[in-house]
Parts: C-alpha cells; structure tokens; sequence
C-alpha cells in the first residue's frame, strides 16, 4: 500500500464528522415513516378485505378503538419519533421553534414546515381511523383532500431527507439528484417492508391473500430499483470529482468497508431476496420473511449512515494550492538532505 | 518555485470592490506557525485563552516548515448564510460587509461548518453555538498581535485585487509547471 499524502488525507479529505448516528437514525425514522405512509394510503384507497377479527379490542373512555387502521397509518408516529432525534443533535435544543425562519434558502428550515404539516395531517388521518365517532367516518371530499394532502407530504418528507443532504453543495458525495432519489427508493421499499411486517403481526391481511402478495411483489420491485439506483449513484459520484471518489473508495474498500458491505449489501439487499427467495417455497411459514424484513429494515439505515460518514468536502483552489507549495517544499527538504548525504559518499569516494 | 501570496480572505469571487471595506489578507510564508492569532482570538471572543476556541486556525505541517493561519473568506457567495435555518448565519454591509452570527439565534445545528467549503465556522462546546470570525468588531486581534505581520487587515481596494490577480497567475504558472 502507497504512502498516505500528508495533507491530501490528513488534513483536507476526512469525511465530515458534525452529523453522525443520531442524524442518520432521524433520516431513517423519516424516511421510514413516511414510506410506509405512502404505501399505507395506497393501500387504504385500493381498499383490500382486512381481517379486523384478528386484532384485539381496546376501549377508551366507553368506546371501542377501531385499530384496523393503525397498522397501515403509522407512519407518522414514526416521523415524530425521529424529530426529537433532530432536535437532540441541537447545540441549544429548546431553540427549535426558529428552525423555520429562513426556508427562503436554507431546506432545513423547509423541512421542519415539512415535517410539520405531515406529522399533524397524518396523526389526524391515523387519530380519525382509530375513533368510532361516525360522524367522522361518513364520506366528506374534505378528508380525502386530507389524505391528499398528507401522501404529497409524505413523498416530500422522504424526498426532503435526500434533498437536505444534496444541499450540501461541497460535499460531492451529497450533491446529486440521486440521492433524494435513492432515498426515495429506500424510504418506499422499507416502508413498504415495515408494513408488511406490521400487517403479518396483526393479521389485518390473511396471510398469502391476493393484498398481500400485491404488497409483498411492490416491496421485491422497490429493493430492486434501490439496488440500480444505488449503483447509478456510487459510479456517477466516483466520476463526479476527486472528493466524489475518494468518498466511494472510502466507502467500498475504506473505513466504511463493514458498514457498506455488512449492512446495506448483505443486510440491505441480499439477505432479504435470499429470505424472500426461500419464504416463497413455504408459504405457511411467515417466520423467513419478519427474518427478511428486519435484516431489510437494518440495511435502510445502515443506507443512511454510509451515505452521511463517506461525505468529504470538495478540494477548493486553495487546497491545490496548499498542495503544490507542499510538494515543493518537501523537494526542496529532500534535495537539501540529499545534498548532505551526498558530501559525505564523495568526500570517502575522493579518499 | 513560489507560489506567492496566499490571499485568505477578501470577498471571495467579488470582482468589484466597493469603498472603505477591509478584509483580512494572508502571507503564508511569513507565518512562524507560534498560533498567538489563535490565543488572542480566543482571549478577545470568550476571556479565555483556549486556542481550541479561537475564530482562526493555524494549519501546521511541520515536516516541511508550512504554516498557514486559516480564517473566514466572507464569501461574497456565502453558503452558511444561504443554509441556515434560523437566519443567525447573516451578512451585515454596514461592517466590512462581514457575515457574522447572532449568538441569540444560533441553534448549534452546524448545516453552516457542513456547508463552507473552508470548513471555518467552528461549533464552541462551552456555549454550544457554532462561531466564527467576525473581525474582532473592526480591529482583528489577530493582526494587532501578530508580529511576523503575516496577517493583515487591509482595505479591499484594487490593489488588493491586483495581489490576487497576481497570486493566481503565479498559481495558473506552477500548475501548468505540475502539469
């Protein structure tokens, strides 16, 4: 192995270090969330034959909560889960409240409004399917603008994550279409994982029922297109610029190496299609695909964490120019000791 | 070979100056590497002298004797103020046109130290805000206390622009001579 360049690698080209693992289990409680939102509301509007016998009856108050809705609306249960995380990685923690006072330019201000209007339309809609006052069950055009409104949402939380990181303009790692993409991707293939593992729990589909197998299909169709985007965005971003290889080298065969080979490939990708593969030759046995669905789950956040620790920062003009004074000066440093070693061989050579 | 004066701060990318504005200009290779710009700095901005807390940062390479005090460029592009949620990260034209952040509104979230490329605003654990060079209110510490002169606060007239006009010449010079 090569000589490491002192200043290439020691000073200017370590991957950043301010957002860490709270930042990324926030992005992936997010990210999450809101794919399972996503795929819970299509779901809901495709309207299956669910199995409420099997959930268990809870009263409140006098009134029987329905809770056939709540393994499908969840998801922003888990979105404010994943806020506070944000919030704890705040110098001042209580100053929350002005993150939102210039989404002019800055999206982390754009995503707390976001969040925000996710978060409270869909505990509303979740809240709603839960209370048995008929009332609020009756057909209103208004809820469904809701359920509108909370699914665009919900797209734009699991995009926002993407995007938060891709305006990072001097990270080139970060800096690409691709990555709100492929955080898209994954939102929605883990989402649509974290929903079948809650709905084969519950029971609320037959287990092996056309609703499920649907769901189960649209899931194998996400990892795979996760997959491809994930190696659209490690080979664009290998040619994008220097710091854009080096974050993938450091990704592929650097300190990350466990992380991204460990926990987004095997756990992540292969793992679950070997799991799924098999669970598909026994189908009374759910035990392979919760297996599946975990190691799935696991890789979508390992996803997230690889993606914020590779990050390095463009190398500036400046650096080059760092750089070139260093080469010079370590010849001049090199010449002057060769110099002083060469007197000597001549003054024995010359007798 | 020399590559020449290395100008840190000035505006970066501003290609007309404007009146009475200075900004703060370093020689490298007049740097001794003694960090008292680091020392004064933290003195100045928090009463201790904590060079882990100063707003300038000297970059050592012993090896080879390279020493470059590092501080904010207040961009004329400035992405810490463009990325900051809270509008704490602000330019204010009355002051040399300097960006600065308020200590009341600063949430700690460091989307600004992610965001520069120079990587200068630095996140103070005691106050836990993130702080950076705000030319010590019109009289840098740094320059005052700096006896080699290596830093200097300058007036950011054309002459300046001539040094840099100059500087990158000799930088386009040596990296066709590297190439």
């Amino acid at each position: 192995m090569g000589s490491v360049h002192p200043i290439r690698n020691a000073r200017y080209l370590k991957p950043q270090k301010e957002w860490k693992e709270i930042i990324a289990i926030y992005l992936y409680l997010a990210g999450m969330g809101a794919g399972s939102f996503v795929i819970g509301v299509l779901i809901y509007w495709m309207d299956p034959k669910p199995n409420p016998s099997f959930l268990p009856s809870i009263n409140l108050f006098g009134y029987a909560l329905n809770l056939s809705g709540v393994p499908i609306f969840w998801g922003p249960i888990m979105v404010a889960i994943g806020t506070p995380f944000l919030i704890l990685d705040l110098g001042i923690k209580w100053r929350f409240m002005y993150a939102c006072l210039n989404p002019r330019t800055s999206w982390v201000a754009r995503g707390f409004i976001i969040l925000s209007i996710f978060i409270i339309l869909g505990l509303a809609l979740l809240a709603k399917s839960l209370l048995p006052f008929e009332w609020l069950h009756g057909e209103s055009v208004l809820w469904h603008i809701v359920e509108i409104i909370a699914l665009v949402f919900a797209f734009g939380t699991a995009i926002y994550t993407g995007i938060l990181l891709k305006a990072t303009k001097s990270i080139p790692l970060w800096n690409t279409h691709l990555l709100p993409l492929l955080f898209l991707v994954s939102a929605l293939s883990t989402g649509s994982m974290a929903i079948i593992l809650s709905t084969l729990g519950t029971g609320l589909f037959p287990y092996d029922t056309g609703a499920f197998r649907v769901l189960m299909r649209g899931e194998q169709i996400f990892v795979v297109i996760e997959g491809i985007v994930l190696y659209l965005f490690l080979s664009r971003r290998y040619r994008a610029a220097e710091q854009g290889k080096d974050s993938v080298r450091l990704l592929l065969f650097g300190e990350m190496k466990l992380i991204f080979w460990g926990g987004i490939v095997l756990l992540g990708f292969v793992f679950p299609i070997i799991l799924e593969t098999i669970a598909s030759f026994f189908p009374g046995s759910p035990v392979l695909i919760f297996a599946a669905g975990i190691l799935l789950l696991c890789g979508g956040f390992f996803l997230r964490l690889g993606v914020l620790h590779a990050g390095i920062k463009e190398q500036i003009p400046m650096h080059r120019l760092i750089e070139i004074q260093y080469n010079v000066m370590t010849d001049k440093t090199k010449a002057l000791a060769g110099v002083r070693l060469k007197n000597p061989d001549e003054l024995i050579a010359d007798g | 070979m020399e590559v020449g004066v290395l100008v840190l701060s000035g505006h970066w990318g501003r290609l007309e100056m404007q009146g009475q504005e200075k900004v703060l200009v370093v020689d490298h290779r007049k740097c001794t590497g003694c960090r008292l710009c680091e020392l004064v700095c933290s003195v100045f901005h928090t009463g201790s002298s904590n060079p882990s807390r100063s707003r300038i940062k000297v970059a050592k390479w012993e090896d080879v004797g390279f020493y470059l005090p590092m501080a904010c460029n207040h961009c004329e592009q400035a992405y810490c103020v463009e990325v900051c949620p809270t509008k704490a990260c602000h330019r204010e034209p009355e002051n040399n046109n300097r960006v600065t952040i308020d200590k009341k509104l600063c949430i700690g979230c460091r989307t600004c130290i992610i965001a520069c490329p120079f990587g200068h605003p630095f996140f103070d654990i005691q106050e836990r805000i993130t702080v950076k060079c705000d030319y010590c209110d019109g009289d840098p510490q740094c320059v005052r206390f700096c006896d080699v002169k290596a830093i200097s606060f300058t007036d950011a007239d054309k002459t300046n622009m001539a040094k840099k006009r100059e500087a990158f010449l000799k930088y386009a010079e040596s990296m066709k001579q590297v190439r």
